[in-house]
């Protein structure tokens, strides 16, 4: 054999370095830019206290239908002039939206930035809301999300969502509302919700070479015409676990797959145990060397592919584990999945299976951090979550400093296998018998 | 704007064996972007072989003869970087971004699979990762409505014995009946390092990588007369429509319109690509001002164009829409073919042409905007076209295409004689 069979040592490591990040005030609001020398390309992104947390209940979905129709014209320019001037720049408007957040951003080269900050400000803050429009963009949204929610996936995910956190909460529904909540939505509530979340300045997130950016001009742009102050940010939420292990069975006539949600609640993002319990999850569920995705895929070929993590806003958070297992397997994937969980609650994690976690981890600190979008995405955490700009080389030491001691204890404490919400979207005639027979938690058929 | 689509320097070598070596060095980030192209994909498959490549793909990550079955995946991410790998009609490309200082990691465990592979390959790893990709199968094709599209569209386009004909995935009948010796002899055919170009992008040095390469690939022999994938380049027209119907477990009426047009990297696919950006690119496009905006016959966010970048044949084009609610199929089918047609007949506006080109270049630079994405391209270039420094002309060559040159190549290309027309109806629902 000719080839080298030691296997080779790491080189020296060049320190980890996040980009520079620059704090302003300018115009009555934030501006948090990070310096990219040599980039071409350049992000900004407006980022609002106006997440599908500041939806009433009911109202689901609100925020999504005022995002399409921000561009359905503004006060200066109907929707065609709007879409040809701002992709005549090289950027369509991006919008975002999660629990904590609503985020609407442009990337082009760095020299249309400014002029693409402008078209994003002037669809923010003076958009038409012409009624007739507002009700079409309703009706598409509603189709929609009608085409989304007849893939597998979407009913599962809401129906563990509605059980962990309650149905008549917001966090216990469906971030972008389901297709009667967006079908019942009326214009008022669209206009109302634009003009409770939508003028208030807000952030102007900035990755870009600064060299080459004028952020005060920026910031002037973005927050013109704004007024209202923040508004206060409201605690973590108590969240109680279940007393029993339960199965909810979403029918789903002639899937070749059964899709897998499984999940309880978990703490918020500001919770001390956040890196030990993320740790946790990646030897879990979160990585493909993960125990989930070797024993399920590698080993049983049950699944293409099987995940597991905690994730975390800044009111709650939950563990869950997804996947979608060929029908015929559906409970022993079930029957194993579960006993992976029990098996990480119980006896913690090995240094072996950790070593590679918290590097990786801290690895992709640099792999992942590279792009402008990347770097912009990292700036909004450090914005929502109120962390200081030094977060991601703090984050790094933090994660190479967890041990087996730490994340088994975080694993002992915050897993609970007896807790786990077990929903299965499948077959119901074939696989019914076999999810009862498996003796994982009752099993509960789930309404429409 | 620089004149150049690839502003960072690039260097290339040959190894004795044949194994090309490219580095483009970029000090920014302590990451570096590790990739082999190896010059073969489901093109190469022969009858009763569909998937094969794919399924090799799978096989590449179970070990080799220094590297333990899953250890690969355990070693990259043990150091704390991204890795996966791709499989296509035109290439197979397997890749990882890792740390600068586990630069020589990921060159020896590509090295190990490059020349060690089938004396780790065992029926047990085979069984297991068959069973994956039947799972991968059924996830992404037959278990979502419209999943299947892709694979009914080729054979609209491409006749049987073109190597397009096929879909990479293959047929579950293939992946059930694979043996473990065709894997065995397809790893040594097509695995060997004169098929292959080992790029590397960021935090190198040059002449580092050029010895490092020479140390873990340079005793891997090479192969003499490696087969050739049939000869895809002509497929000769029909002279009438491709029409196919299917009534599915889907939600809405959707129309494919596709057309076949020039290899990825030629002057013809140059203009394909800004055509599918002028015709279905973003809500100034045609299809969205027609369909979704103008007629309101389309669902807004399920309209658009784009072109396949195949290079070793007549690449498709593909326009969709997926009809609102109340509109049917044959109006949504005629208004989709109206806005192509007119393609000839109502010329692309100077602003029409500016506003794809900013899109394109926006999408060139965010492209090129991490070490793994220029990695990629590079290779391409390097496998297609013989000169990883060709990279640098696509953007301006984009950038040159005339609303003329479209208007012909509409003409030429598109015509409702050349057309595959796929349509999706829901079942009746009782």
């Amino acid at each position: 054999m000719t080839l080298i069979a030691a296997r080779p040592g790491p080189g020296a490591a060049r320190p980890y370095r996040f980009p520079q990040v620059v704090r302003r005030t300018v115009a009555g609001g934030q501006v948090v830019a990070a310096h990219l020398p040599g980039q071409n390309l350049a992000v900004a992104l407006l980022l609002l206290d106006a997440g599908a947390g500041r939806e009433p209940v009911g109202k689901d979905g609100v925020g999504g239908v005022l995002a399409k129709a921000l561009e359905e014209g503004t006060a200066q320019r109907d929707a065609t002039a709007y879409a040809l001037a701002i992709e005549a720049l090289g950027t369509e408007l991006v919008t975002g939206l999660d629990r904590d957040s609503f985020q609407v951003s442009v990337q082009v080269p760095v020299e249309r930035l400014g002029a693409a900050v402008e078209l994003l400000a002037e669809a923010v803050r003076t958009p038409r809301l012409d009624p007739a429009d507002v009700r079409r963009v309703r009706d598409d949204e509603a189709t929609a999300l009608r085409m989304d929610w007849a893939n597998p996936g979407p009913r599962a995910d809401a129906a563990l969502r509605a059980d962990l956190f309650g149905v008549g909460n917001r966090w216990g529904r469906p971030m972008y509302g389901d297709p009667d909540t967006v079908a019942g939505l009326d214009v008022d509530d669209v206009t109302v919700f634009h003009s409770e979340w939508f003028i208030r300045p807000g952030t102007l997130i900035v990755a870009g070479d600064l060299e080459r950016i004028d952020l005060d001009a920026l910031a002037a742009a973005a927050f013109a015409g704004a007024g209202g102050g923040p508004v206060e940010k409201r605690g973590p939420i108590e969240v109680t676990l279940h007393d029993r292990r339960r199965i909810i069975l979403v029918d789903r006539p002639g899937s070749v797959q059964s899709t897998l949600r499984l999940g309880h609640p978990s703490p918020h993002r500001a919770h001390p145990d956040h890196v030990p319990m993320t740790l946790a999850g990646t030897v879990l569920g979160g990585a493909f060397t993960s125990r989930l995705n070797h024993l399920i895929r590698e080993v049983r070929g049950y699944t293409y592919g099987i995940r597991g993590d905690f994730a975390s806003s800044r009111r709650f958070g939950r563990f869950a584990v997804s996947s979608g297992v060929q029908t015929a397997v559906t409970a022993p994937a079930l029957v194993e999945a579960v006993g992976e969980i029990t098996r990480t609650q119980l006896t913690g994690v090995t240094e072996d299976e950790l070593a590679v976690a918290r590097s990786w981890r801290a690895g992709q600190l640099s792999v992942e951090l590279q792009s402008p979008r990347a770097i912009a995405a990292a700036l909004t955490t450090l914005v929502v979550h109120d962390l200081p700009d030094d977060y991601h080389a703090r984050l790094r030491e933090a994660l190479l400093a967890a041990d087996v001691e730490q994340v088994s204890a975080a694993a002992a404490t915050h897993l609970h296998p007896h807790a786990l919400t077990l929903v299965v979207e499948g077959d119901s005639a074939v696989i019914r018998d076999e999810l009862v027979a498996a003796d994982l938690g009752e099993v509960v058929d789930h309404a429409g | 704007m620089p004149d150049s689509g690839y502003p960072w320097p690039i260097e290339t070598t040959r190894l004795d064996n044949g194994l090309r070596v490219v580095v483009s060095e970029d000090r920014t980030a302590p990451a570096v972007a590790v990739n082999l192209w190896y010059d073969v994909g489901s093109r190469h498959e022969p009858d009763g072989q569909t998937g094969f490549a794919h399924l090799f793909e799978h096989l590449m990550f179970e070990g080799s003869v220094n590297v333990a079955k899953t250890e690969h995946m355990k070693l990259v991410q043990g150091a704390g970087g991204s890795l996966n790998a791709t499989t296509n009609p035109d290439r197979t490309n397997y890749f990882e971004t890792v740390p600068a200082e586990h630069l020589e990691l990921a060159l020896w465990l590509e090295a190990d699979r490059m020349g060690g592979l089938v004396p780790a390959l065992t029926q047990e790893t085979l069984d297991n990762q068959r069973e994956v990709v039947k799972n991968e199968r059924r996830q992404r094709y037959e278990n979502v409505p419209y999943g299947d599209a892709w694979l009914r569209l080729l054979p609209l386009l491409y006749p049987p014995g073109h190597p397009y004909h096929h879909a990479t995935i293959g047929s579950m009948a293939d992946l059930n009946a694979a043996e473990l010796a065709t894997f065995q002899a397809f790893h040594t055919t097509y695995y060997a390092p004169n098929n292959g170009v080992l790029t590397v992008v960021g935090d190198a040095d040059t002449a580092e990588v050029f010895a490092l390469a020479d140390k873990y690939f340079g005793a891997i022999p090479a192969r003499e007369d490696i087969p050739v994938a049939p000869d895809g380049r002509t497929v000769p027209a029909t002279g009438r429509p491709a029409v196919e119907t299917v009534t599915a477990d889907v939600p809405a009426p959707r129309v494919y319109v596709a057309h076949r047009t020039h290899p990825y990297g030629t002057p013809g696919y140059d203009v394909t690509t800004v055509l599918a950006t002028v015709l279905g690119t973003g809500r100034g496009s045609r299809l969205y001002q027609r369909l979704a905006d103008g007629e309101r016959i389309a669902q807004p966010d399920l309209v658009g164009a784009y072109g396949v970048d195949l290079a070793h044949g007549p690449a498709p084009l593909i326009a969709t829409a997926t009809a609102r609610p109340g509109v049917t199929a044959d109006r949504l089918a005629a208004g989709l073919a109206d806005v192509v047609d007119e393609l000839v007949t109502v010329p692309v506006t100077a602003a029409e042409l500016d506003r794809a080109k900013a899109l394109l270049s926006t999408q060139w630079w965010r492209h090129m905007s991490t070490v793994d994405g220029r990695a990629d391209v590079l290779g391409r270039y390097a496998t297609q076209f013989g000169d990883p420094a060709k990279i640098g002309e696509r953007l301006p060559a984009w950038l040159a295409v005339t609303a003329e040159q479209i208007a012909e190549q509409a003409a030429e290309l598109l015509g409702a004689a050349d057309r595959a027309t796929l349509t999706y109806l829901p079942e009746e629902t009782s």
